[in-house]
């Protein structure tokens, strides 16, 4: 830009100079006055062409660059050619005309100037004053010989002969000369003019040598302007040698003076003024075409090339607001939506590029916002996957074919099934899930024809489902149709980006958000029905409630177990102090077979009673556990206090502690604990009371981490007796669960209970042999692992290091 | 000796070329006259000057002037005071111009010097009246101051710049060395009488 704007004042520069000596050229014509402009023609005319080469240049230079330009292929290249070319042909064109026309006429009109006619007539006017001048000269010089011969034959001249002779000859002035040219006598003139005035030497010499001569004097516009002496003709003539004999040299002359008619030598005056004037102008002929043709072709040398000049200029001025919209438009086109440049001008051009450059503007402001919605779409998106990916509940979507479309890894956890693997499948094509595919259509059949009061969109449902390991699942279930979207909308949907999920409309956000809170009323907002013959996408939210049924059934449990005991344990004690008063009064007086009989009998009862009361006191405990006091203890202290109550067992061999060293103290109920070891080791002997190498050991043991920091401190007992079976496993600590044939089922739920309260976790698994998890079963294990300690003093068990690390105290980990 | 000897022909050399500008510089505008005096005197308390020029026209001047073209030749004298530490002095300047013009119908010509008319019969007769002066008044000598040191620039040409417009054309040109340039200049030295 700046390149072109720098060009163009130089050429502007140029032209302009050119322009200006041509000018000077033209002016020179006009005025005529001081011929300044005529003595340096020569001078100006080599400047102008030198100001001509330089402006060929610089339109060779700029020709070659445009060609050069166009040859590269440079955008605009052609328009600028084609512009600069049409300029230039409209300033070429007239010039041309104008030049030959006025060349022509310049030529014709120098011509006509200088006719033969004229110049004959000229010339021969010119003889024919001098004819008349001569033949009055020589009429003059006769009447001089004349008037010398009578002079001669005189002998005597007096002042009155010499007027004689004059008024004789018609003379207006006569004379006697010395042969020097003095006057020696005069007659005749004006009075003013006194003695007549000596002739000219030439005169005088050529009258003494060839006897007579003549001579017009005075002839020009001076004297005949004066009103005293006017144009005379002058003629001498030597008086002739008389008998009287002078001396040589002593001749004497007659001279006489004629005056010139006026209007003969003003005519004679004024032609030869013109002959004078016309011999220049011839002189000058040449010298004046030549200028004027010079400086015409000059002058249209110069047009032209200013016109090819200011063509280019033009034309790169036209084509710039072209260009830079065509450069705009394409960058548009490929992609670039930046400020466009705007054409300052207030033409029509300028206005389109600034309604360009505006439009441009309103498409980048659209695009940006269309921009800014994908992301904040996206975002949304991904906030939502977010939210469905760390769901607990399970939830699924079902695509109109009823196909599974979304699927979350909550529903993956819950069914414990790479569900996502199935995307694009019916549920009922999974194996093991049929049965709930079943029921789930089914519910949403009727939800369709006929649905319930108050649910008008959506199910709720509890659904048991069956494990291929065989436990059974309660997953509390919800359908519902989904909004319906057209199915272009759907396929556009599905997005370039990585997503698992395919993005919900906002409104099924906001329902998936509420239903997997669960704590939503049934949602009012329904859409017309108008899309019910369309089959509808699904959606599908489970919850495994299985901890929660557990929870509740354990709940039941400890209510009944309460009012039992509360019934029970009252008749108990009358029952068996009225058994015993029996036998005290009856056993005396009675004998033989019938004190056996009462005897017997009354022992029966009391063992009953004893028995039912050690059930109803377990039921009182687990339903009414007092709350844990947590003082520090030592676990194998407690340990040994439990396994003396077993010493039968330790000493056959039955039960065996492996107790850790320097066990860390750790927070918990000794009273408590101690049932809780007691239970365990119980639950161990009774599973291996039937086999004969029965064996059961109690061990502690420390858990630490990578680093030797304190994790837990675990008290495990296993056996090797049957095991848990698989269906009792996952429930083994709910009440009343139990494999021996006789058992309230509570131990280990209270053993649940304890561990709850001490925030310790309990786990309970199977041996297999091998390690295999498909193995036979060798035995069960029961573990508790406490994470609660007591602050230790520096130096004592667990080191200054050992950091309690809290656990969280999940309830249950089944394996 | 041979660095002698070179300076000896490089000042040779040096003697040579000023000697040729010499007399280049007085040949420049000397084409056509001959200047064949030129002389100061005082008398009447005023510094005269006197000269007298032969002047040989070329052939295209001499055609004009048997056309009709009327000629100016211009003499023109100037007292310069010399000043060591300016530009010297214009002291008097002062010029002559005379009119040579040819008059077919009688086949005279014509020598007008201010209002003061001649008429002669040939061309040489009317040159030499047009090409020499005596008794031409430079300054008064009161204005002469002694002691210093005086330059008469005397010039006598052909003067170009009366011709009729047309006929000047390309007379002007860069150097002014063409047929038309006819005329002589001559730089005068005057000493102040004692």
């Amino acid at each position: 830009m700046k390149s072109s704007t720098r060009w163009g004042w130089i050429i502007a520069l140029v032209a302009g100079t050119g322009a200006a000596l041509v000018l000077a050229f033209v002016l020179s014509f006009s005025t005529q006055g001081s011929g300044f402009y005529e003595r340096h023609f020569v001078w100006l005319f080599w400047l102008n062409v030198s100001v001509a080469m330089l402006l060929t240049v610089v339109v060779a230079f700029v020709g070659v660059r445009l060609v050069a330009r166009m040859r590269r292929g440079k955008f605009g290249s052609r328009l600028l050619i084609k512009l600069a070319g049409i300029f230039a042909l409209v300033g070429l064109l007239p010039g041309l005309v104008i030049y030959t026309v006025s060349y022509q006429f310049v030529s014709r009109s120098i011509e006509a100037w200088f006719d033969v006619k004229v110049a004959g007539a000229l010339d021969s006017g010119l003889a024919l004053g001098k004819e008349t001048l001569d033949a009055l000269a020589t009429d003059l010089e006769k009447k001089a010989r004349v008037a010398a011969e009578r002079l001669a034959e005189a002998r005597t001249v007096s002042p009155l002969a010499l007027e004689r002779l004059r008024e004789q000859i018609g003379a207006s002035a006569a004379s006697l000369l010395a042969a020097n040219g003095q006057v020696l006598l005069s007659a005749g003139g004006g009075m003013a003019e006194g003695a007549p005035e000596r002739p000219a030497a030439h005169l005088l010499r050529q009258a003494l040598l060839s006897g007579s001569a003549s001579a017009v004097e005075r002839l020009d516009d001076e004297s005949l302007a004066a009103t005293g002496a006017g144009p005379q003709v002058r003629a001498l003539a030597r008086v002739p040698r008389s008998e009287i004999a002078l001396a040589p040299g002593d001749e004497r002359l007659v001279m006489l003076v004629q005056p010139v008619p006026r209007g003969l030598a003003a005519n004679a005056l004024a032609v030869q003024a013109a002959y004078s004037e016309y011999q220049q102008r011839a002189l000058a002929r040449d010298s004046l075409r030549r200028m004027y043709v010079g400086t015409l072709t000059l002058t249209l040398i110069l047009a032209v090339f200013a016109a090819v000049l200011l063509a280019i200029v033009l034309g790169n001025q036209l084509a710039r607001p072209l260009l830079l919209l065509a450069d705009g438009v394409r960058q548009v086109a490929a992609g670039d939506l930046t400020a466009k440049p705007v054409f300052p001008s207030g033409d029509e051009l300028g206005g389109l590029t600034r309604s360009f450059a505006d439009m441009t503007a309103q498409v980048a402001e659209a695009r940006g916002q269309v921009q800014r919605g994908m992301q904040q779409l996206e975002g949304a998106r991904t906030r939502l996957q977010t939210i469905l990916d760390t769901l607990t509940a399970g939830v699924i979507v079902f695509d109109r074919e009823g196909r599974i479309d979304t699927v979350n890894p909550g529903a993956t956890r819950i069914l414990q099934r790479p569900l996502s693997a199935w995307r694009g499948r019916r549920l009922s094509d999974i194996p093991e899930l049929q049965v709930l595919a079943q029921g789930v259509e089914e519910r949403f059949e009727l939800l369709a024809t006929s649905p319930e009061a108050g649910e008008r969109d959506q199910w709720q449902e509890s659904f048991e489902l069956t494990r291929g390991d065989g436990a059974t699942l309660t997953l509390l279930v919800r359908g519902a149709t989904l909004p319906g979207e057209r199915p272009q909308a759907a396929a556009e949907r599905r997005p370039p980006i990585g997503l698992q999920a395919d993005g919900p409309s906002p409104a099924t956000r906001e329902r998936a958000g509420a239903r997997s809170a669960q704590a939503q009323p049934p949602e009012g907002d329904q859409e017309s029905s108008g899309g019910r013959a369309i089959p509808e996408a699904k959606l599908l939210v489970f919850d495994d409630i299985t901890e929660i049924v557990s929870a509740q059934r354990s709940a039941a449990w400890a209510e009944v177990a309460r009012r039992l005991a509360h019934e029970i344990k009252n008749p108990l004690t009358p029952i068996q102090l009225s058994a015993e008063r029996l036998r005290h009064k009856l056993e005396a007086r009675l004998e033989g077979a019938d004190q056996a009989l009462l005897l017997r009998s009354v022992a029966t009862i009391v063992n009953q009673v004893q028995a039912m009361q050690t059930l109803v006191n377990e039921f009182r405990d687990y339903a009414r556990l007092p709350a844990a006091q947590l003082k520090p203890l030592d676990l194998n202290a407690l340990a040994h206090e439990v396994l003396a109550l077993y010493g039968q067992a330790l000493e056959n061999g039955l039960l065996r502690a492996s107790l850790a060293r320097e066990l860390p103290r750790i927070l918990g109920d000794a009273t408590q604990l101690r049932q809780v070891i007691h239970n365990l080791v119980q639950n161990a002997l009774d599973a291996v009371a039937d086999r004969p190498d029965g064996q059961v050991e109690l061990m502690t043991s420390v858990a630490r981490g990578e680093h030797g920091e304190l994790h837990a401190v675990r008290l495990t007992v296993i056996d090797n007796g049957p095991g848990f079976a698989e269906k009792v496993l996952k429930r083994a600590f709910e009440p009343y669960v139990t494999t021996k044939a006789r058992g309230t089922g509570l131990g280990l739920a209270v053993v649940k209970k304890i561990a709850d309260e001490h925030g310790a976790r309990l786990r309970a698994a199977n041996l297999h042999a091998g390690d295999q998890a498909d193995g036979p079963v060798t035995g069960a294990r029961v573990s508790l692992s406490f994470s609660k300690f007591a602050v230790t003093p520096a130096g004592t068990a667990g080191g200054a290091d050992a950091i309690p690390a809290p656990a969280p105290g999940d309830a249950t980990q089944v394996h | 000796m041979h660095l002698s000897l070179v300076r000896h022909r490089f000042l040779q050399g040096l003697q040579l070329m000023l000697v040729l500008a010499c007399v280049w510089s007085g040949t420049v505008r000397g084409q056509g006259v001959e200047l064949a005096a030129l002389q100061t005197s005082q008398s009447d308390g005023a510094l005269n000057l006197e000269f007298a020029a032969r002047v040989t026209l070329p052939p295209a001047v001499e055609e004009a002037l048997q056309r009709g073209v009327p000629l100016y030749f211009v003499a023109e004298a100037r007292l310069l005071r010399s000043r060591w530490y300016w530009r010297d002095e214009r002291v008097a300047r002062v010029s002559r111009t005379w009119r040579i013009v040819y008059q077919p119908l009688t086949g005279t010509w014509r020598v007008g010097l201010g209002g003061l008319h001649q008429t002669h019969a040939t061309l040489a007769e009317a040159l030499s009246a047009a090409s020499s002066s005596a008794g031409w008044k430079l300054a008064d000598l009161s204005r002469i101051e002694r002691d210093s040191s005086y330059t008469i620039e005397f010039s006598y040409r052909l003067d170009t710049t009366q011709l009729p417009g047309p006929m000047q054309f390309g007379l002007g040109g860069l150097g002014g060395t063409g047929e038309w340039t006819v005329g002589v200049e001559r730089v005068l030295r005057f000493e102040t009488p004692p």
